[in-house]
């Protein structure tokens, strides 16, 4: 099967195991959710899908082709992008900088200029602040340098972790539209959240991960009629 | 401004005759030789403050790779009779591959399930520093070599106001290496992608590798450059004073000063601590007592950071 798969993967930390059997699959052209409370193993699973975290059992694959044991960089040039929690920008070089280095992979070199001025399109503010050092934006600023910093890895997959945590509302709502507009120009989407309301919303499918381990998965209507997932993550 | 051939470098022309007292005689002099002596403490500085700031290492080796380097040089003037000035490409690649190929050694000791990765760095470069010191002991004997170059016999003096300089050819070509070298760093690190990745590894080691960068070939890269550069510079130090298998200590010592002082990792600080470090020295030299030169410098880096921890210039992390 193409896309990500995920099959009964476990990984540890130290002695302490934080994903118990994770199995679960993106399929090409997707837009998949992992929801979860915190420490629930969501960045965990993004983690040891790019191969920041090695799996202690299990396989992950992608496009056919195993990568449980690859080095990061060379998942990045797979076509796997990661847009981290907490940005993880270079703080103290520029936007333009920043955004350079998304493209430092070979295959994406030739086409900076172009990808430069989509993400540029996409993002008039940083275009605006292309040569401001990345520490002195606004989180949400931040959150569109590391958003199109991605971009410009030129992803098959590409993953956010968070992409709305600590930002205000109508920011958030920004984020999002931004993640849909990408899923309707056909990338491959893996979202994980906490903010369950939008991600929803925005979801082809969801997956419910609690204590390491994937314990619901289904449509987004499905979940959302479910009684113990709305009082437990919608609230109502 | 006249040329001298036969002066000895760094004699100082004492000139009685003038109503400048002697001691105000000596500054100008004092003052010139802390900042070319200061320029090469630069490129003692440059690696080892660009190790630490991309990989978190300590390189105790430092010192050792300058004495290597010194040597490389010294022998291959003697085989060629080329000058030694002309040979520091060829130690420069030679030591660049030799740094190349031993990081992932040192990357090996230092990462994985490691406790303290930087201490462990630091015995880790510690017990490479002894080990060469022995062999170089051993295979090059005990006795101080020089390596002169053409440059070395020649000063220019210049004169002001009844005030005299002395020149010395060599100390001016250090200096003029030693900007060279940083320039040519700087260049790289801001206007290319290897520069790029080096900047991102040391900024944010995570998320570089989400990028792409390969954080081990990127980190022998820098170690060897590191190792070219600083055994090109023993050549230079060889060439201005002279070279033993012991050398390496002071070196070593003098490189930490810089660094601390600069901010450790932060580069573009380092030409003005080894400028200030050579200033310190060439002063106490002149005013003070030459023996307790090392004691003063480390007592004012103490002051330092007394006032400022994380050293005169860093700004930020």
């Amino acid at each position: 099967m193409s896309g990500l798969v995920l099959e009964a993967v476990s990984a540890h930390y130290g002695d302490v195991q934080a994903l118990w059997d994770v199995s679960l699959s993106v399929a090409p052209g997707r837009l998949v959710t992992l929801l979860g409370a915190n420490g629930a193993g969501k960045t965990t699973t993004l983690r040891t899908i790019c191969g920041q975290v090695k799996a202690s059992a299990g396989t992950v694959r992608y496009d056919g082709r195993e990568i449980t044991r690859c080095e990061v960089h060379e998942v990045a040039d797979l076509g796997i992008t990661l847009v981290p929690e907490g940005r993880q920008l270079f703080p103290q070089m520029t936007v333009e900088e920043n955004l350079l280095v998304g493209s430092y992979l070979p295959r994406t070199r030739a086409n900076r200029k172009r990808n430069l001025s989509r993400v540029y399109d996409l993002f008039p503010r940083l275009a605006e602040r292309r040569s401001q050092r990345a520490e002195t934006l606004s989180g949400g600023e931040q959150q569109m340098l590391a958003i199109g910093r991605g971009l410009m890895q030129e992803p098959h997959l590409i993953m956010f972790d968070e992409p709305s945590l600590g930002l205000a509302p109508i920011l958030v709502r920004e984020i999002f539209g931004i993640i849909r507009e990408l899923h309707r120009q056909g990338l491959t989407i893996f979202l994980v959240e906490q903010n369950v309301h939008h991600a929803i919303r925005v979801a082809d499918y969801c997956y419910v991960i609690e204590n390491g381990r994937v314990v619901r998965e289904g449509a987004p209507l499905d979940l959302e009629a479910d009684p113990a997932i709305r009082q437990a993550y919608l609230g109502l | 401004m006249r040329r001298g051939d036969e002066t000895e470098p760094g004699l100082r022309p004492r000139q009685l005759f003038t109503e400048v007292p002697v001691l105000w005689q000596l500054l100008p002099q004092a003052v010139l030789d802390g900042l070319l002596i200061g320029g090469v403490y630069i490129t003692v500085a440059l690696g080892f403050s660009l190790a630490f700031g991309v990989m978190h290492i300590i390189d105790f080796a430092v010192g050792e790779w300058i004495m290597l380097g010194a040597f490389l040089g010294y022998y291959l003037q003697r085989w060629t009779g080329l000058d030694p000035l002309a040979l520091l490409p060829v130690v420069f690649a030679v030591f660049t591959a030799v740094g190349y190929v031993i990081q992932p050694v040192i990357h090996r000791a230092v990462s994985g399930r490691r406790g303290n990765p930087v201490l462990m760095g630091l015995v880790f470069t510690f017990g490479l520093m002894l080990a060469i010191r022995g062999a170089g002991l051993t295979v090059f004997g005990f006795f101080s070599h020089s390596i002169p170059s053409a440059l070395s016999a020649r000063s220019l003096f210049l004169e002001a106001g009844g005030l005299f300089v002395t020149v010395p050819a060599i100390r001016l070509f250090g200096f003029v290496y030693a900007i060279g070298i940083t320039a040519v760093l700087h260049w790289v690190l801001r206007r290319t992608d290897f520069g790029l990745a080096v900047r991102a590894l040391a900024q944010n080691r995570d998320a570089a590798g989400l990028m792409g960068i390969n954080a081990r070939r990127i980190g022998s890269w820098v170690y060897g450059i590191h190792v070219g550069v600083s055994a090109m510079t023993g050549v230079v130090i060889g060439s201005i004073f002279s070279i033993s298998a012991q050398m390496g200590g002071d070196y070593t010592i003098l490189a930490f000063f810089v660094v601390v002082l600069a901010g450790m990792g932060y580069l573009a600080g380092v030409p003005w601590a080894a400028f200030l470090l050579g200033l310190v020295q060439s002063l106490f030299l002149v005013y003070g007592n030459p023996s307790y030169t090392l004691l003063a410098v480390f007592a004012i880096l103490y002051l330092i950071l007394l006032v400022s921890p994380k050293g005169l210039f860093a700004k930020g992390v």
